[in-house]
Parts: C-alpha cells; structure tokens; sequence
C-alpha cells in the first residue's frame, strides 16, 4: 500500500527562484486496488511517483511504501516497487532474458528463482520466440513486454505506472492495460499516472486529480459524477479545475 | 555497500560494451593491426626513401676561378675534379654560363667553386666553396658527400707536400678521437621509448577511458535507461562502483593491448633493420612496472570521466566536457618530451606528469621506489576525491535529471539579454588575444608606456565604450558607487595582510618550481626603467587597479550573474588569473581575484576593490623600491623575499579584519 501525506516537493530553478512542482500532496493507495493519477502534463504527477519510487527526496511531508519510509528506508521501498513509465529504454545489446536476469540479480532475486519468473511471464506475454534475441531488433510492442517484465521481475506487491502508454500503439497500449488490470486482481496495489481522461475513466477504482501541484479531487468515479451531476470526466475535470480557480463556471459541451 | 550488486553492474557493463563493435574495434582489433602497419609501413618507407635519395645522385656543377693558373695549380685542380667524379651516381658538370638561374631552378643541386691566393710562403691555396640547399634531406646529403671527396683530396695533397718535405705523416697527427658510448643498448631503447611511450600510453588511457565513461552515464541519460536502474533495488554507490570499475578495466584493456602490439612491432622493426639483435631485449620487467603505475592513473581518469559523465545530459555533451580534460591531460602527458625535467618528490605528487616522467625513469632502468610509491599514492587520494564527487552527483536529483523538465512547469525562455555568460566569455577572449598580441607589441617597443598603452586602449575603454553603445548606465553596471567609509577603514588591513599570505605562497611555489631567470629579468624589468617612484605608481598599481577592476568585478562580472553568490566571484577570479598570462602566478592571483570579487559582491561597490587592488600593487612596488632600505631588512630577506615569520601576523590581521569586513558589509542584493 501508498502512503502520502502533505508531501512537498520544490525545485530550484535556472534562475534561482524556487519552485514547488507537488505542493501538499495526500492521498493513499491499498491493495487489490487501481488509483489513477489524472491531470494535465506539468501537475506534478511524475514528480509524486519519482517521489514513492525513491528517485527523488521530498522537501516535507511524509510518504511510505508497504510501511517504509521513502526516505529513512529507501532501499526497502525500491525492494517492494515495481516500476514503469512509457519512455523506458531498454538496453538495445542484451537479449530479454539477460536484461531480466540482470534486474533480478539487482533485486537479489535467487538465481533459480529468475529462471522461474523468466519462464512464467514469457507465457504469460507470450515472449518464447524472442527472448534470447537482442533487444535492438524487437518490435516497439515486444519491447514493450519485456519492460512489463523487467518491472516485475522481483514479484513486488506495489506497482508503480507513470504514464504507461504514452507514445506507444493501440495493440501495445492493450498490452499494458491488461497488465495493469492483471495486477491488481493478484492483490497488488497499482498507482498509475495518466492525462488521457479515457485511460483513467477504464481502468481506475479510485481517481486522484491533480492540477498545479495540488490535489484537486479524490474519489471515486461515481462520487464525482454525484457531486457534479456530470457524466464525462472531461467535464468533471474541468469543473473542479474552475472550482478551484474560484469560479464556479461549468464549461461543459464546449466543443 | 554490496559488492555482489556492484559486480553485477559491472559484468552486465562489460557484457554490453564487447557487444559493441565500435568500441571492440577501438580497443582491440584497431591497435592490434595499427602498429604492425605503421611500423612495418613507416620502416619501408624510411628504408625506400634513403636509397631512392642515395640512387638518385645528383648534379654538382665544378667552376673554375683560378688566377693562378700554374701547373701546379691546375694540377690540384684536376685532382679534385677527378676526386669529386669518382662520387657514386653524382654527376659533375663544368659550370655553364646560365649557373646561376640552373641553380636557382633546381637543375644543379650544389656549385663547387675554387678560388685561390698565395699564403706565407708563397704557396697557392685553395679556397672551395659549396654551394647547397640545406633545408631539405637531399641538398644535405650532397653536401656530405662533396665535402667528404674534399677533405680526402686534401688530405692526399699534404700527405704528398709532406713526403716531398721528407716529414712523417704522423707528427701532424697528435691525438686521434675514439668514441665509445657505454650506454647499453636496453638504456638507448629505454630512452627512446621514454619519450614517446608515456606520452602515447597517457594519451591511450584517457581516450580509451573517455570513449566508454560518456557512454555509462550520460549514455544511460540518453537512452532512458537510468531512471529504471535508479529505482531498482541496488544503491547509487554500487552503481558508481560497478560503472567506475568498467571503465578502469577498458582503459587497461585498451593499454595493454596498445602496448604488447607496439612492443612486437619494434622488435620487429629491429629485426628488419639489420641491428645486432643480441643487446636488445624488450624490458618486459620495465612493462610491468608501468603497467602497475598506470592503474592508479586509469582510476583517477575514470573516475574525473565518469564524474563528467554523469554531470552531462547526453553523450555530446559529455564528450564535448571530457576534451578539455584531455587535452591537459595530454600537455602533462608531453612532459616526457622535455630533457630538462626529472622525477623529483616534488614531481612525483602531480597528476599525470609523475607518471609519464616515472615511465621515463623506469624505462631507463634507475627508478626510485620512493618516487613510484609517492606517485601512486598520490593518485590514489586524488582519485578517492574524485569518486566521492561521482557518488556526490549520482546523489543530486538536479544533476541527474537535468534531462528532464524541471518540475513541469512550463518555461518561458528568457530574452536573450547581453550580460549571459556566452558572451562574457567572448569578450574575455577577444581583451585576452588583444593584450597577447596588442599589448605585448607595444610593451616590446616601451615598456611603460605599452604597459599604460594596454591598461587604457585594451582594458578600460573598450568597456567604456560598449557600455555607451548599448546604452548601459556605467555607473550602474560597473557598480561605480560610492562606498562607506567604514569599508574603505578596513580594506587597508584586508589588503596589506592579503598581499603578504598571497605573495608568501608565491615564494612557496618558487620554491618548488623555481621561476627561469629570463623570467625573473622580465618581471624586474619594469623595476630597472629609469622613471620616479610616483610615476612608477600610476603605472604599477593605479593605472591596473582602476582599470582592471572595471574590465573584471565590474564589467566581467555581470555575465555570470545568474547563479548564486559565488559563482560570478570564482568566474571571474579564474579568468583574471588567465589574464595575467603566467602559469608562476596563477594560484596567487587567483586567491586575490576571489578576494576582489568577494570584496565588490559584498558591499556592492567597485570602489572597494580598486581600493584594495591599488594597495597591492603598490605594496609590491614598496617593497621592491626600498628593499635596501634597513627599515625594510625587518620583513624581508635575500633582497626581495618577505620572511616567513610574517605568515603568522599576516593571517591573524586578516581573520580579524575580514570578520569585521563581514560585520559591517551587508549581503548585496543576489
């Protein structure tokens, strides 16, 4: 499970001034649950996950993974996430089953126990034929898996998704959602980051909006279709987004 | 710290780069094949051209300018004629009237002429002159060849003036000269190899490193591979570690290979010129005794690299950070070139230089241990700073992920004004080649008056007058202010014991690198003109002080504003050390160009650092001027050293006065 609590994160600028890219942040996330990050680019959705992946030290606030803290237990945190954005690059000379070795040996997976999660995932994605080619002559979409199993290679019970389909294909963005759905049902508890309101509105339990570095809204779907009396999550985005500005005018059917 | 996760790194690095073919080709299979090509190639070529030279002969014309055309004479004369003919493939001709012009037009390679006069006795002498072209290979070689025909001819005629004078041959040779060079062959070899080798193998070591260490970090930036390394379960000095190791073993790699193909090309290259090769054995002793010196030197170069790489965005601009670092290493590396400088303790503690002059030592065959061990100790501290700098920034959000946006927010570039640091560089460029051509021209031609000539037309009006171009409040950029009298109480106490410490560390350095005379006439020439001390002054320290400060903490300064408070002060103290053009006077002129811009920052007033400039200057004219005086033999000794015992009050004075300085100044606006 997630943990945020009135995180803060600032960034020094080019110019000296400082700036606060997540001002104030709480929300949670428990297991066998998907919680979607949603707002536009610039609202400080990756710096909040590169905040719980360990990659960034918050300014204050607190926030925990599986109960340790990101920044006094960092190491146990990475143990327990598992990470993935849709601009992973993988290492173009290694073969997928050495790429995921080599994660898993980072992770100090047992050895017998990477030969054993590299056998089931390449079922379960359907990775057989290509896993001991070299990376640098896959598909964008066979690429795609092997990142999926990279990012699960240590079997963590939290998963981590930042933006997961940016620039990638319909049928490699399935992939993904599917993945995604798949693991929430093994009980694991999934935060996944997007700006695309479809995305979010399919594969979310509950939403979290975010907007300057702010929270704008929690809950779920259905809440803030009551709330609103709106039906589309465009709509109800941009309501909040109004509301928040402190003027409550409903732009709804513009286009 | 786990070991175990750094080996993984490290074995997954290695795995990646032998996949690459670039870098397999550069490491191995390129200096595996480049040396026997070259060696072998160069050697046939050598080989090729002295007997293409020797084969080819040449034309010599023979011009006849007798006045005393006795039998005798004439006599002579068709000896050394028939003597030059007898030269293999020359061809000697009679001199033809168009002589001149067939010289001239390369025709004629070289002009014999004989001239003659009477001496004491009445006797004619020959004068020969050769005439040749002695820039090239060829006009040399004719020249030998004419003049050893001469000499033999010479040679016979007083062998036979002396049988008719029934003399022994041998009471006009007193002494014969036999040359024997006890040098070994292994210590010849070890000379030559110790000019080039170090030189070769510093310059392998970096390159090889640099190629792989743009490529780990930098590389990883590029290809968005590190956030997903950085979120995985292994710690950011493991990866360090794992990365730093890689590129210590490619660049040994790199050299080891260079140096087993290098060492069978030259035997082979021996075995084909024909030498002896009983005496001549490659000193493999000596290859692993550099070898180990080498290891510490890849780890510093690895380290500083990898520090390069992971400050960089992308591998351009990683490989753009790693050339100047190469380049110097390259100039230290030249220092083996140099006959005069030799392996000392002192040496022995600076980066790069203590290796190449240890490779020239070890080659020859009579190193210290003293100096090996200095050498690898020294480069061992350097390098454990360099690392903890890399893990320094492996640790800094902002340096590794300045690829990214910086917190989303979305940036409205600035205009472009004119005070950025692109062209605050520039114009440091353009005042520096100016003084370096300008400037020195005109100190050439009058000392003091080129000196004031380049304080005023090169350094101050220049700014003067972009300032009034760009419509610029001077006063207001140059902070031309007016200071506080509280500051300029406390700036002579600041100055004088500032001036001490600097000028006592600049004795220091002489000490270890003692400064050449010409340079030490060069710098007391100015002392020597035959002007006043108050004329002397102006151009010593008020004419510098006024000027320089406008040109550095007033004008320089403001192109590097942009970041925080010391930034443009070590900016421009760095460059204001550049300025004076002088290696000796670097560091000291540094601390002191810290201190000015410190001086200007804080209280936010030129005035201040002039003020401080001028004392300075004027207290090193003090000093040189009355340095006969009794009163003066109090602080200094040996004419113009100041003792060492002034160290002490010298620091005390300037702790107080600058925490004074500090109490009454307040921050200026950053």
């Amino acid at each position: 499970m997630i943990k945020v609590q009135s995180l803060v994160k600032e960034f020094i600028q080019k110019d000296g001034t400082s700036f606060r890219a997540v001002d104030e942040v709480t929300f949670d996330a428990s297991h066998n649950e998907i919680v979607c990050l949603l707002g536009v680019n610039g609202a400080g959705k990756t710096t909040t996950m590169r905040v719980l992946s360990t990659i960034f030290e918050p300014n204050s606030g607190k926030a925990e993974v599986e109960g340790y803290d990101v920044v006094a237990e960092a190491d146990k945190v990475r143990e327990n996430v598992g990470f993935l954005s849709g601009d992973t690059g993988l290492y173009q000379r290694l073969t997928p089953r050495e790429f995921m070795t080599y994660f898993g040996r980072l992770y100090a997976v047992p050895e017998g126990m990477i030969e054993r999660r590299i056998r089931e995932m390449s079922e379960i994605l359907d990775m057989d034929e290509f896993l001991d080619k070299k990376i640098e002559f896959l598909s964008s979409g066979m690429k795609q898996k092997v990142s999926i199993a990279r990012s699960i290679i240590h079997n963590p019970p939290v998963m981590i998704f930042d933006e997961p389909t940016i620039g990638l294909d319909i049928l490699t963005a399935r992939n993904i959602v599917s993945f995604i759905r798949e693991c929430r049902n093994q009980g694991k508890c999934v935060l996944f980051s997007t700006h695309i309101m479809r995305e979010a509105e399919r594969l979310a339990d509950r939403i979290v909006m975010i907007h300057r570095g702010k929270v704008l809204k929690q809950g779920t779907l259905e809440a803030m279709r009551e709330e609103t009396k709106l039906q589309d999550l465009d709509d109800i985005f941009i309501y909040y987004i109004n509301q928040a500005n402190g003027e409550l005018k409903v732009v709804a059917n513009e286009f | 710290m786990n070991f175990k996760k750094a080996f993984v790194i490290y074995k997954k690095e290695m795995l990646e780069l032998f996949r690459d073919k670039r870098t397999l080709f550069t490491t191995i299979i390129l200096p595996v094949i480049l040396y026997p090509l070259l060696f072998a190639g160069f050697g046939a070529i050598m080989t090729r051209q002295a007997d293409v030279l020797e084969k080819r002969g040449a034309t010599v014309a023979f011009q006849d300018s007798l006045t005393f055309r006795t039998p005798e004479t004439l006599a002579i004369r068709d000896s050394i004629y028939e003597d030059l003919t007898k030269i293999e493939h020359f061809q000697i001709i009679p001199a033809p009237p168009t002589l001149n012009l067939l010289y001239q037009e390369g025709d004629i390679d070289a002009i014999v002429t004989i001239k003659d006069s009477l001496n004491v006795n009445q006797e004619p002498v020959f004068l020969v002159t050769i005439r040749y072209d002695g820039s090239g290979e060829k006009g040399l070689m004719v020249y030998h060849k004419l003049e050893s025909s001469l000499l033999n001819t010479s040679q016979k005629i007083s062998a036979q003036r002396l049988q008719a004078l029934d003399i022994d041959q041998q009471i006009i040779k007193p002494m014969e000269i036999m040359p024997l060079d006890t040098s070994t062959t292994e210590k010849k070899m070890g000379n030559i190899l110790g000019t080039i080798l170090p030189y070769l193998m510093i310059l392998l070591l970096i390159t090889g490193a640099s190629v792989v260490a743009a490529d780990l970090v930098a590389g990883e930036k590029e290809r968005q591979t590190l956030e997903t390394l950085l979120v995985s379960s292994v710690s950011r000095s493991e990866i360090v570690l794992g990365k730093y190791l890689t590129i210590v073993t490619m660049a040994m790699v790199n050299v080891i290979i260079n140096l087993v193909s290098i060492s069978f090309s030259i035997q082979y290259l021996l075995s084909q010129s024909g030498l002896d090769m009983q005496g001549i054995q490659m000193p493999i002793n000596s290859f692993l005794i550099l070898l180990l010196a080498m290891i510490p030197l890849a780890t510093l170069f690895a380290a500083i690299l990898l520090s390069i790489s992971t400050f960089s965005r992308n591998m351009k601009e990683a490989r753009t950070y790693e050339q100047p670092i190469i380049i110097i290493a390259m100039l230290m590396g030249m220092i083996s070139f140099l006959p005069t400088v030799e392996m000392n303790n002192v040496l022995a503690l600076v980066p790069v230089i203590n290796v190449a002059l240890l490779f020239k030592v070890v080659l020859i065959g009579n190193y210290q241990l003293s100096h090996l061990l200095l050498t690898i100790g020294s480069t061992l501290v350097l390098d454990v700073i360099a690392i903890w700098i890399t893990v320094k920034l492996f640790n800094t959000e902002s340096v590794l992920f300045r690829t990214q946006e910086e917190g989303g927010k979305i940036k409205i570039k600035n205009k472009r004004t004119f005070f950025s640091p692109f062209y605050g560089i520039v114009y440091f460029c353009l005042a520096l080649a100016a003084l370096y051509y300008l400037g020195g021209k005109w100190q050439a031609a009058n000392l003091v008056n080129g000196l004031i000539q380049s304080e005023l037309i090169i350094i101050l009006f220049p700014v003067l007058i972009l300032l009034r171009l760009g419509k610029y409040k001077p006063a207001e950029i140059l902070r031309l202010k007016k200071p506080k009298a509280k500051e300029l109480a406390i700036i002579p106490f600041m100055a004088i014991s500032a001036s001490m410490i600097v000028s006592i560390i600049a004795q220091v350095i002489n000490h270890f690198f003692p400064f050449p005379q010409e340079y030490i006439e060069a710098m007391s020439r100015i002392f020597t003109q035959d002007i006043s001390f108050w004329e002397m002054f102006i151009v010593i320290a008020l004419l510098p002080g006024i000027c320089e400060e406008i040109l550095f903490r007033g004008f320089l300064m403001r192109f590097f504003e942009q970041k925080n408070f010391w930034y443009p002060i070590f900016v421009t103290a760095i460059l204001f050390a550049l300025f004076h053009l002088d290696p000796f006077r670097f560091l000291p002129v540094l601390l002191l160009g810290i201190l000015l811009g410190y001086i200007t920052r804080r209280t936010g007033s030129i005035v201040n650092s002039m003020f401080f400039h001028i004392i300075n200057n004027t207290l090193a004219l003090v000093i040189t001027t009355f340095s006969e005086q009794n009163w003066m033999r109090v602080f200094i000794q040996d004419g113009e050293n100041l003792k060492y015992w002034l160290t002490i009050p010298a620091i005390l004075i300037f702790i107080l006065s600058l925490t004074i300085f500090n109490k009454i100044t307040i921050l200026e606006e950053v």
